[in-house]
């Protein structure tokens, strides 16, 4: 399923069903180059020569190329340290506490208006308010784990600011469903019993 | 996942100048009697900078996590964070739809989709709605699963299945029954 997404596994996985059938191998990285090419032949040999040592060794199967590494950025020198940012309650503990109350408050928000089978406008707008916070702070530490800041800091500030744009146009779209429209709680009820 | 055959490989694919480093080393344990013919290159910092980038390129990374067996514990991880995403983009889609709708003269509003819903078979009503209410409960009952280890309780691998286990079951049953509502 992976192979869909990464080319990289779909030539692994022919090469290991080529070395299964015993025909020589050809890779078709879509990230062959013109030195990849020419040295293509001596790749094959490699590959053959490490599956029958693979098999000899620890390992019981062919070592899996998966991502190819992202771009490498040296800054100063080899050895110098890593930034340490400085200790900011904001970033750290405080953070921490208001993803938790976000977290703790959605429950009785979500349960109450249909609990209760009264709607309150205010309430309503509270609930959607909150779902758009606890998604942004989801869709933010998605991006944060996923496009590290020291690898891709060009697509790490584009996606933060992405989300930022998207998150104003859904409150903006939240603020207009609660005074045009019935609010979430209500359109929840008419689309169920629909 | 490093073994001496996979550095072998990488070892192929290096730049030029580690391939003369190698025939180097090589010379190296020639008889003394012939001359060595090898000679050194001079490098700026820019060409010693990008042959580390090169190597760096070449380093072990981590495997894809298809190696890994699957546990109640990641995978368990895995879907809060997948069905979250769901539900927000899900969300995030609705309201983004809502508030660009007047623009294209989209007919966007309760009424209209509550409308549209009911002309529905019965057997897709419960479908989409067994998609959401799916999601929903999973991602419900694992965060109250979060916020109960936030407190610092049930955070032992015995208790990490116990409740893995309740929430799996709790999801299926409220998924069931906030559908069929």
């Amino acid at each position: 399923m992976a192979s869909l997404f990464r080319p990289s596994l779909r030539t692994s996985a022919a090469t290991a069903v080529m070395l299964r059938l015993g025909r020589p191998v050809t890779t078709t990285s879509s990230a062959t180059t013109a030195a990849g090419v020419r040295c293509t032949a001596m790749k094959n040999l490699e590959i053959l020569r490490q599956a029958g040592m693979a098999k000899k060794g620890f390992h019981a199967s062919a070592s899996r190329k998966i991502l190819p590494a992202g771009p490498q950025v040296i800054q100063g020198t080899v050895n110098e340290a890593v930034e340490v940012p400085d200790p900011n309650a904001a970033h750290g503990s405080y953070h921490w506490s208001f993803e938790r109350l976000i977290s703790v408050a959605l429950i009785p928000l979500t349960v109450a208006p249909f609990a209760a089978g009264s709607i309150n406008p205010v309430t309503d707008a509270i609930l959607g308010a909150t779902i758009v916070i606890h998604s942004h702070i989801g869709f933010e530490s998605m991006i944060v784990d996923y496009i590290p800041h020291r690898r891709y800091p060009a697509l790490r500030k584009g996606a933060m600011w992405a989300l930022k744009g998207a998150t104003m146009l859904v409150l903006v779209g939240l603020y207009e469903f609660e005074t045009n429209d019935v609010g979430i709680t209500e359109a929840v009820k008419r689309v169920w019993k629909a | 996942m490093f073994t001496r055959s996979s550095a072998h490989l990488k070892l192929s694919a290096l730049p030029k100048p580690f391939l003369i480093a190698r025939s180097l080393v090589a010379s190296q344990f020639r008889p003394i009697a012939t001359s060595i013919s090898a000679s050194t290159q001079n490098f700026s910092p820019d060409g010693a900078h990008s042959i580390l980038v090169a190597q760096r390129k070449q380093r072990p990374i981590s495997p894809h996590l298809g190696i890994y067996q699957p546990q109640l514990t990641w995978c368990g991880s895995a879907a809060n964070r997948i069905t979250g995403s769901i539900l927000s983009v899900g969300a995030y889609g609705f309201f983004a739809a809502y508030a660009v709708a007047p623009v294209f003269g989209w007919p966007f509003d309760s009424v209209t989709i509550a409308a549209a819903f009911s002309g529905l078979p019965a057997a897709t009503k419960f479908g989409i709605k067994f998609a959401v209410t799916l999601p929903f409960s999973y991602h419900s009952w694992n965060g109250i699963r979060h916020l109960l280890w936030d407190t610092g309780k049930a955070l032992d691998i015995k208790d990490v299945y116990r409740t893995g286990y309740v929430v799996l079951g709790l999801t299926v049953v409220s998924a069931i029954c906030l559908a069929m509502v």
